[in-house]
């Protein structure tokens, strides 16, 4: 895999404060989450890695260079903040168009970008509406379009899920996956909810009070547990019932059964217990860890900063 | 349905060629620059902009363009009904007293248009994206200053032209007109480049620091209205070399000293300031300290701002 972003001993003080503290990583092509508390140093090593404010000490290069000493590095970069950044009284495509050209692209290829951008992020056909009218769902896609309008080769985005309700969330998700899947752009996805980082990302890096604490795939910690997970349709309180009575342990919650460290025999009795319930079984497999549950292993503090 | 005899049938298809990657020119920090200049062009005069954003600059271009048509007609009607020698001699205001008598619309042109091109950009975020483009914030406020300084030179230049016109157009002689006064035009276009500068630095140093782009042109509006009787008055009270530099402070008359400068007489504005008796050197480097030092400091302003 190709190394997009490299971070060597990188420390960054702010007079008395470290708000990253010799952290050394590598960031490769694909989806990369960046996890931590408020003050952890995520924004700062976003921001180093922009050339935005310069280190301490050590480095911190993005597609091998170093954007505090050559910023011609940034029109490969894109970034969409997390706060209002939007101009109210234009459109959306003519902000984009200046964007493009901002980011170095000539008059009609930005015109043509622009366009071609708000069609991938689902707003072709309201790109002529001044952008004050747009709803937050709409002007999060006009932040990640800004990022893209350019084509990167890697984007750094700071909470797009920010502020979406649950459908917006997954529809920004899936445009965020679709980023690199279909774009092929690389993606640095900077994030306090833990399950949107679960559910986008190739790997992790957490961050906690400007130290590295974890990195590594994301499937390394949410592997499978001993524990298996059913859910159904209906007739779940049947179903208990029904594995009750054969003397299998059962836990409930919102999303359905789990069983405990199951023996060969579970599933026998689960099989008998789904026909005598008549509970129509949408899925049984071993349960996977959530990041959440990692973390609130490790530190309490940080667990409930970060859940959703 | 069958298709008639010797009708081809044509069959469109429409292709989704998906997402594709730029491989054109990248134009770099050149390219960044021309686009917020243009950008601001065009947000100064509210091009792109619903119709609201148009009244503004536009009615003071109407209203400078207003001024100049009158400037015409009024020495066109004189030169008919008492005849051009007894025109002159009534020494009607000209290209040399235009900015002079147009200054307090420049001002509030200026203190109303150009905190449109920062104080958004500030309040709304956006500059949190140049800054993040292969942009310095340097790179940032200098293009904006040019965006306007281009936008009032063209304002100044317009009206001008027109008076220019009107004036050949009203002389009963409009070829002897063009042959003795051809030389106003090179005097009225480098006349206009110190008022924009100056109007246009003050301006948006004024607007560096507020996001509010109504406080930045009340407050503009409120120096110069302030400035011209309070300095007026005291210098005439007090009067000698104390008086004229006093009256170098009336801030409207900074960019017209350095007109009559150019122009090689004092406009009907600043003949009877005090500060008009100074030296021409003292009046034009005034000028540059009143232009150069708030530039310096938008500059400062600017130079290290990190989103």
């Amino acid at each position: 895999m190709k190394v997009l972003l490299t971070a060597v001993n990188l420390t960054k003080r702010y007079k008395d404060v470290v708000a990253l503290d010799d952290v050394s990583f590598d960031i490769s092509d694909g989806i990369t989450g960046i996890l931590g508390e408020n003050g952890a140093g995520k924004s700062t090593a976003i921001k180093l890695f922009l050339g935005l404010i310069p280190s301490t000490s050590g480095s911190a290069k993005a597609l091998g260079q170093d954007a505090h000493e050559s910023i011609a590095v940034r029109a490969k970069l894109g970034y969409m903040p997390e706060h209002d950044c939007l101009p109210s009284n234009i459109t959306a495509a003519e902000f984009l168009g200046h964007m493009a050209e901002v980011s170095g692209l000539p008059p009609p290829h930005a015109r043509t970008r622009a366009a071609d951008t708000l069609r991938h992020v689902g707003l072709f056909e309201e790109r002529y509406r001044s952008m004050g009218g747009y709803s937050t769902g709409m002007k999060q896609r006009v932040k990640l379009a800004q990022a893209l309008v350019h084509d990167p080769s890697f984007v750094f985005l700071d909470e797009p899920t920010a502020g979406l309700d649950p459908g917006g969330r997954e529809d920004m998700l899936e445009l965020v996956s679709k980023t690199h899947r279909e774009f092929g752009i690389s993606i640095l996805f900077s994030s306090h909810l833990m399950a949107d980082v679960e559910r986008a990302c190739d790997r992790i890096i957490v961050l906690q009070s400007g130290r590295l604490v974890e990195s590594g795939e994301v499937t390394h910690f949410t592997k499978e547990t001993e524990t298996v997970f059913i859910e159904v349709d209906g007739n779940r309180e049947r179903l208990v019932a029904a594995l009750e009575q054969r003397g299998v342990a059962v836990t409930t919650d919102g999303h359905g059964l789990y069983i405990e460290g199951p023996d060969e025999t579970v599933y026998d009795q689960v099989r008998d217990a789904l026909v005598e319930a008549e509970a129509p079984l949408r899925r049984m497999a071993p349960r996977r860890r959530a990041l959440a549950e990692l973390f609130q292993h490790e530190g309490e503090d940080f667990a409930s900063e970060l859940s959703p | 349905m069958t298709a008639q005899p010797g009708v081809t049938k044509r069959e469109g298809t429409v292709f989704d060629i998906g997402y594709q990657n730029y491989t054109g020119p990248r134009e770099g920090r050149g390219r960044a620059r021309i686009s917020i200049v243009k950008n601001g062009v065009r947000t100064s005069l509210g091009f792109g902009r619903g119709a609201l954003a148009k009244v503004l600059p536009w009615l003071f271009i109407a209203v400078l363009v207003f001024i100049a048509i009158i400037m015409a007609l009024v020495a066109g009607a004189a030169d008919r009904l008492i005849g051009p020698e007894d025109a002159e001699q009534l020494n009607l205001p000209s290209h040399s007293d235009f900015y002079g008598i147009a200054s307090i619309i420049f001002f509030v042109f200026a203190a109303v248009g150009a905190p449109e091109l920062l104080c958004p950009d500030r309040r709304e975020g956006v500059i949190n994206l140049y800054l993040l483009r292969p942009l310095t914030g340097s790179d940032y406020v200098f293009s904006r200053w040019l965006a306007f300084f281009l936008v009032m030179v063209a304002v100044a230049w317009l009206p001008q032209f027109i008076l220019w016109i009107g004036l050949i157009m009203g002389d009963p002689q409009p070829v002897e007109y063009v042959l003795d006064n051809w030389l106003d035009i090179p005097k009225f276009l480098a006349a206009a480049i110190p008022l924009a500068a100056y109007t246009t630095t003050l301006a948006l140093l004024t607007a560096a620091f507020t996001t509010r782009r109504a406080y930045a042109a009340v407050f503009l509006v409120g120096l110069f209205v302030i400035t011209t009787p309070f300095t007026t008055g005291l210098a005439a009270e007090i009067g000698g070399t104390a008086g004229q530099w006093i009256s170098m402070f009336n801030l409207s008359n900074i960019p017209v000293h350095v007109n009559d400068v150019i122009f090689g007489e004092p406009s009907v504005i600043t003949r009877d300031a005090p500060a008009a008796e100074l030296s021409s050197w003292i009046l034009v480097g005034w000028f540059f300290l009143w232009t150069l030092g708030p530039a310096g400091v938008l500059w400062m302003r600017y130079r290290r701002l990190t989103p």
